[in-house]
């Protein structure tokens, strides 16, 4: 059984194919990089993961953990161990870091028939994560992502993916529009994620990501299906060729 | 117009209006401006509720520190109220109810708060004018919160929008505030008590590099029409006002703010987020007037409503008057429901609907909250989702 399974999948965005056929597997304790040119699907292909509204799969199966995706809602994928990293973190002010955090964790955990953790417990584990993440304990007290720089967003959204222990992370071009510093952090934060029994699905547009954590897969994604996969040094071929070659 | 003419009538002009003044402001009731300005709530039914209001004529409780004095206003050396009566003539009709007021003179900083006391339900309270001398800076407080005995809020009655104020129910305030330059006033109201019936009439006059802050928060499961009107005379004046409401099934809000940039270099910044649940109207309407002389001056008014059902009604209207082409005006107002992409955030964390709504609902208001009461405020409004 493999953690996630893609098979023939076919998905529209305002009624406008994206994905075209594209098929995928993801075992456990494995990392995946998918790469392709803008407008290849990249994003769309996290969204229906996530189940994001207004992305609607037309074709194909999803499996992950051996449940039928595609029928779940957003926050019952989330529950079951999916996290979607965004591309844009949304700000919403007036709802603390630290409540949403919480509440998001005492969901994850009564979906699992567990009791919440106690507040001081999951507050120290917080704060003692943010730093480790070189954001400010500080951050956990502000709205979410509200005035956050981007790579304060995008260092957010590890936190998250380090507190809800989920079984499959889809990073979405997490490493846009960060620093070489900022790179590195997020980079160890998804490293120390990395086990056995997780599994990760890294969408990048750069091959530099991929210098700090190395994949066990490649894939580049063209027109909404996997035209090539490899093992990382297919990444440092597109950094040095680009994706014309593929065409060819 | 349905307004008790015979009660109007019997009525004597306060002291510090003359009788023509007094005539003109009884005239009012029934002129274009007000039909304007009360478009959303029914002015008849009000002022016959406050024609027959209980009269408080007696000295407001207040604890006053040795910074400050308290007077009969018509004792004072105090000029008379500047108060537009065109525009609320509800003051005059007030004052000619409870008679004509009290001064509370600040004349050094307060070493503590001033809490004013809400009148009573079915009272209308004597005109207040608290006056902040020169470089002085006062705390003003009022508060009406809901026993903080872990108790939900009570809820309204279903099946339709709040009836109108019964002259048993509905309770009146003038409240005047005159700051002298480079003085500073923070007025903080928390009004949450269940099914209120009010009307109130805030009247600010700074003078030069005067400031004043306004926090309102309210819950309204009642009937609230708040009447805000603050004159930016003197040079380089300021206004930061930062609210929140939550209006109840059934409940009716009505706010109206006139903010008058009257002198060179005033500024002011106003945010007001209001939410309206259930079968709820809420309404908001921000004025700002630039006037002639008042070059430089640099005005930012944004109210965002939620409405969290369909059978909700919000009204806002965001107005601008400007006489002066010097000036930096901004204004947005916008209605809508819960963001979608906020939303979905909270889903895919792990949160059920129900609790992302309320979440991004309370954080809606949250984010119009500030000053003394912000934290039971939101405790308030948390209390109200939890029983809801």
């Amino acid at each position: 059984m493999s953690l996630l399974a893609v098979d023939g999948l076919r998905a529209d965005v305002n009624g406008k194919p994206i994905l075209k056929n594209l098929s995928l597997r993801v075992e456990a304790g494995e990392i995946h990089a998918i790469m392709g040119p803008n407008g290849s699907g990249k994003s769309t292909l996290a969204n229906v993961l996530a189940g994001r509204p207004g992305y609607e799969v037309t074709a194909g199966q999803v499996s992950f953990n051996d449940a039928d995706l595609v029928g779940m809602a957003p926050e019952a994928r989330a529950q079951a161990g999916l996290f979607l990293a965004f591309q844009y973190p949304v700000e919403i002010p007036g709802v603390s870091n630290m409540e949403f955090l919480k509440a998001a964790w005492d969901s994850h955990l009564a979906a699992q028939g567990a009791q919440p953790e106690s507040a001081v417990g999951f507050m120290k584990r917080a704060r003692t994560l943010a730093a480790s993440l070189g954001l400010n304990p500080e951050f956990l007290k502000r709205g979410v992502n509200e005035g956050f720089s981007g790579g304060e967003k995008k260092r957010n959204e590890i936190l998250q993916l380090l507190l809800l222990e989920p079984k499959l992370a889809v990073l979405d071009e997490t490493d846009s529009g960060l620093d070489i510093d900022a790179l590195q952090t997020v980079a160890a934060g998804v490293n120390r994620f990395r086990s056995a029994d997780n599994g990760v699905l890294l969408i990048t547009h750069y091959q530099r990501l991929l210098n700090h954590i190395v994949p066990d897969q490649v894939h580049v994604l063209s027109e909404g299906r996997i035209v090539a996969s490899g093992d990382r040094h297919l990444a440092e071929k597109l950094e040095a060729e680009g994706y014309a070659w593929l065409s060819e | 117009m349905a307004v008790g003419v015979e009660a109007l009538q019997d009525l004597e002009a306060p002291p510090w209006l003359d009788a023509e003044g007094f005539r003109r402001c009884r005239q009012a009731l029934d002129g274009k401006l007000a039909r304007e300005t009360w478009k959303y709530s029914p002015l008849p039914k009000v002022a016959n509720a406050l024609i027959r209001a209980d009269a408080h004529r007696q000295p407001p409780a207040v604890a006053l520190p040795p910074e400050a004095a308290l007077h009969r206003l018509d004792e004072s050396d105090a000029p008379p109220l500047e108060i537009d009566l065109n525009r609320y003539p509800l003051a005059g009709i007030a004052a000619a109810r409870a008679g004509a007021g009290w001064l509370i003179d600040v004349k050094r900083t307060p070493s503590h708060p001033l809490r004013i006391p809400a009148p009573a339900p079915g009272a209308v309270a004597a005109p207040l004018l608290v006056r902040v001398a020169p470089g002085c800076r006062v705390e003003l407080e009022q508060e009406a919160l809901p026993r903080n005995d872990g108790s939900p809020m009570p809820q309204p009655k279903r099946g339709g929008v709040a009836a109108m104020p019964s002259p048993a129910g509905l309770r009146a305030q003038v409240l005047v505030l005159s700051l002298a330059a480079d003085s500073e006033a923070h007025w903080a109201a928390a009004q949450f008590t269940p099914d209120v019936e009010e009307w109130s009439l805030l009247q600010a006059h700074l003078q030069r590099n005067a400031a004043l802050t306004l926090n309102q928060q309210c819950a309204v499961g009642g009937f609230l029409r708040q009447d805000v009107n603050v004159v930016l005379g003197g040079q380089g004046a300021r206004l930061a006002s930062v609210g929140a409401a939550l209006v109840r099934d059934g409940g009716r809000l009505d706010q109206q703010l006139v903010v008058e940039h009257a002198s060179r270099g005033t500024v002011s910044r106003i945010k007001q987020h209001n939410l309206a649940a259930g079968r709820s109207r809420c309404t908001f309407n921000g004025r700002i007037h630039i006037h002639v002389g008042a070059a430089g001056a640099d005005a930012d008014l944004s109210n965002r409503n939620l409405a969290l059902d369909p059978s909700a009604e919000v009204n806002t209207k965001p107005e601008l008057e400007i006489y002066n082409d010097d000036v930096r005006c901004a204004h947005g107002a916008t209605v809508g429901q819960l963001d979608a992409e906020a939303l979905f955030y909270l889903l895919s964390r792990g949160l059920e609907t129900w609790q992302a709504q309320r979440l991004l609902s309370l954080g809606f208001l949250r984010d119009g909250l500030a000053g003394p009461f912000a934290e039971p405020a939101a405790e308030a409004f948390a209390a109200h989702f939890a029983s809801a």
